[in-house]
């Protein structure tokens, strides 16, 4: 055992990586069989053994419903915050648990994301201690710099039950940023990292001036990757293909060829898929081509868009003109249209030097060596993704660590009580962007104590910190001693009791089975009603840019959504469908519509 | 109460420049980062550095810092300067003109009806930034004064001192304010 050394680890969404530096510089461990990236997914045996990696996503074709992956999505999220376009995306089920969400196996087993994640971290500790020769039990992970408070400290708990100690929790695009800046320890650049990986995307500013790497602001979605451009593509198969009601399997199957698909259009400009032996002895095949999966994809990466937006507005005198190089870093920041996009929307050639898989963890290595002491004359400094604040009275957010404040960070309230010998006060700690309360991540309440006495003689001072990890504590002094000590954040939404999850459950099974084509039908009738008079004030004002082509479709489809609508039938998959149908004949027709704003 | 300016090692000025800011901050960070040395008191030096660097760099705030420091009792001045009402005015027409756009288009479900709202956006977003830029220009204004702040406070007179602190705080809140509304608009 090394008591000294640090590992640096990437928990990807799909790969995962480890490594460490050696002489001064950071290098990526391999496994016994030689590679560098371990697969995130996991395999429960029958047996009650697991498998972890290449061998788990071997094993996917064989016990689809045993295979776990892409848990990053979900983990560290109270079941009530995952939408039900989610769940029904997802390979597997969840289910709500007393803490977070349970992926349920059989009907007597359950895993949930925090253990899957702890395998994945397991795995990446055995490759570490093999390839270097003894025990190593401390590590820096990387998330995504969105991930809110719960969702860092589940990927910390789960570090800590693979046995390793978390020395920091440590941003994914300062991990890259890290990693590229520091053979230019001497140079002063401000450098923009855009992260787009199999399941969140991020995009950090930052400002590196001699040896100090300091992020300015940062934005991203933890729900937005390579998985969402899967599934867009997948949905495109099963269209083609009429293939409705699919089993766990075949719609793994079809995930899998439409990752293959994605992958092989990145450097040709056709693709067939085969899917031999689907269904029994019936086997499908469609052609592809590189446009139709790229327009497929637009919507999707244009996400990415408002977001960049959002990171330039916030980096004061850091607009987009002051970005010296925008490092591309994440698996699907190899798709050409991500690059070509960038290109256009921000009239700046991305910067491809970094290698798109490695990076971050290439960064976390040198993070590991800061903090080892293998590493020196460089400095992180970070920031706090979400605002930090708490409820006031009428339910508004009142802002306490505002986002994009450099960590360390901390912040005093004062409280009194509000009657003679109230006992306690009860407050709401809250994250996010949104004035009301009600719309932010609720991290939990916390109690602060009072000292008996008339009204508004007891005062609490009440420190919020926020730590090098993002990770938030709470501390309660009292002003007459100067004592100081951490109040318990009661994280109603991620501890939940087993009443509320009793009725959680209820509830997810009571939509099962209550009438689900009425509900079906009145959102999509709601949806046919903004979309037919959209149609038509659209085609007004930009019509004749459209091919008759295009118009005859849109024609068509609109025609089909009023025939369905006007019928008494009320078929509610039937309006979906075509709802569907007319979204996608006039998606060009709002792209048509954004462009033409912006001129 | 924390002297912001003596944990920087910066002299108690009105009259400090960002880079000035910046650079006493720099020196301080590297020394004091808990990555360098590892405690607990470490970070939370570092924590109060931060803030240090947050409070000067706002004009506002290194003014309602310096008059506290100067132990100067400043009650909040709630009135408004003739000039900053008609600011204000022109403001409130484009916020309220963001929000509309802003909560049709959370109303709206399709990207159709969404990229419909667009042109309207995009307008709301310039508008916005217009205000921003007179917000600006106003404030530059204020901190043009500065050195005769400095130099009243000298001889014992605060009351430039306050009313210029009122302006800025109603100007920082009204740049806020757009700053959210420019965000939202940009998710439209």
């Amino acid at each position: 055992m090394n008591e000294d050394l640090i590992i640096g680890i990437d928990l990807g969404t799909t790969n995962s990586l480890v490594g460490v530096v050696d002489s001064g510089f950071p290098l990526i461990l391999a496994d016994e069989e030689g590679e560098r990236l371990t697969p995130s997914v996991v395999t429960y045996l029958k047996d009650g053994s697991t498998v972890t990696g290449r061998e788990a996503l071997r094993l996917k074709k064989l016990e689809p419903e045993r295979t776990i992956s892409s848990v990053k999505r979900f983990i560290g999220r109270p079941f009530d915050q995952i939408s039900t376009e989610e769940k029904a995306d997802s390979d597997y089920k969840i289910q709500p648990a007393s803490i977070g969400i349970e992926i349920p196996l059989s009907e007597a087993e359950t895993t949930s994301p925090i253990k899957v994640s702890a395998e994945i971290l397991r795995r990446l500790k055995t490759v570490a201690e093999t390839a270097l020769g003894h025990g190593v039990s401390r590590a820096v992970v990387t998330v995504p710099a969105y991930f809110s408070n719960s969702q860092r400290e589940a990927t910390k708990s789960a570090a800590e039950s693979a046995g390793l100690t978390v020395e920091r929790v440590l941003n994914e695009p300062t991990a890259a940023a890290l990693a590229y800046g520091l053979d230019k320890l001497d140079e002063q650049q401000t450098v923009a990292v855009y992260d787009l990986g199999g399941g969140t995307f991020d995009l950090s500013i930052l400002q590196m001036k001699k040896g100090l790497f300091e992020v300015i602001s940062t934005a991203g979605d933890t729900q937005l990757g390579g998985d969402d451009l899967d599934l867009v593509i997948a949905n495109e198969i099963k269209r083609r293909l009429k293939l409705n009601e699919l089993t766990a399997g075949e719609s793994s199957r079809i995930r899998t060829a439409a990752r293959e698909a994605k992958e092989s259009l990145s450097s040709s400009d056709n693709h067939l898929i085969r899917l031999p032996f689907f269904r029994g002895n019936e086997s499908f095949e469609t052609e592809i081509s590189k446009s139709e999966v790229e327009a497929l994809m637009l919507p999707v990466i244009g996400r990415t868009r408002s977001i960049c937006q959002r990171a330039f507005t916030e980096a004061q005198h850091k607009g987009v003109d002051s970005i010296d190089h925008l490092i591309l870093v994440g698996g699907s920041t190899r798709i050409p249209l991500v690059r070509r996009s960038l290109e256009e929307w921000f009239e700046i050639v991305p910067n491809l030097s970094q290698h798109p898989d490695e990076a971050v963890a290439l960064g976390a290595a040198i993070q590991a060596g800061i903090l080892c002491g293998r590493v020196r004359e460089v400095l992180l400094v970070d920031v706090t993704p979400l605002s930090l604040g708490i409820e006031t009275f009428g339910g508004l957010m009142n802002v306490i660590i505002p986002r994009n404040s450099t960590i360390p960070a901390r912040a005093g309230e004062m409280f009194t009580n509000a009657v003679a010998n109230q006992k306690n006060f009860a407050i709401r700690v809250l994250q996010g962007e949104r004035e009301m309360a009600r719309d932010n991540w609720l991290l939990g309440e916390i109690e602060i104590p009072f000292e008996p006495g008339p009204k508004g003689s007891a005062r609490v001072g009440v420190q919020f910190k926020i730590d090098q990890d993002g990770i938030l504590e709470v501390l309660s002094r009292n002003t007459k001693t100067g004592e100081d000590h951490v109040l318990e954040i009661k994280s109603s939404a991620v501890d939940v009791d087993d009443h509320r999850v009793e009725r959680m459950v209820s509830e997810s099974i009571d939509h099962a089975f209550d009438d689900m084509n009425e509900r079906i039908w009145t959102e999509a009738r709601i949806k046919s009603e903004e979309l037919l008079p959209a149609v038509e004030s659209a085609l007004e004002l930009i019509g004749s840019k459209l091919s008759e082509n295009e118009l005859t479709k849109i024609h068509e489809a609109s025609a089909l959504v009023k025939g369905i609508l006007a019928s008494d039938l009320k078929d509610a998959a039937a309006l979906k469908q075509a709802n569907h149908t007319l979204d996608e004949a006039t998606q060009n027709l709002a792209a048509l519509l954004v462009e033409a704003a912006f001129k | 109460m924390t002297n912001f300016f003596a944990i920087l090692g910066l002299p108690e000025s009105l009259l400090l420049d960002h880079s000035e800011i910046e650079d006493a901050w720099r020196t301080a960070t590297k020394k004091a980062h808990p990555d360098q040395k590892k405690s607990d008191s470490e970070s939370l030096i570092a924590a109060d550095l931060n803030r240090a660097r947050s409070v000067l760099s706002s004009p506002a705030e290194r003014l309602a810092h310096w008059l506290e420091i100067k132990a100067c009792e400043h009650e909040s001045n709630r009135s408004i300067e003739p000039e900053l009402m008609d600011l204000f005015a022109t403001v409130h027409t484009a916020l309220q003109k963001a929000d509309s756009v802003i909560s049709r288009n959370q109303n709206s479900t399709t990207a159709l009806a969404k990229a419909l709202l667009t042109k309207e956006s995009v307008e709301a977003q310039l508008g916005i930034q217009q205000k921003m830029a007179r917000i600006q220009r106003f404030k530059e204004s204020i901190i043009s004064i500065f050195p005769e702040i400095d130099e009243a406070a000298r001889s014992g007179n605060f009351e430039s001192a306050k009313r210029n602190l009122s302006q800025l705080k109603f100007l920082t809140k009204w740049e806020q304010q757009c700053q959210a509304r420019l965000l939202s608009l940009l998710e439209c």
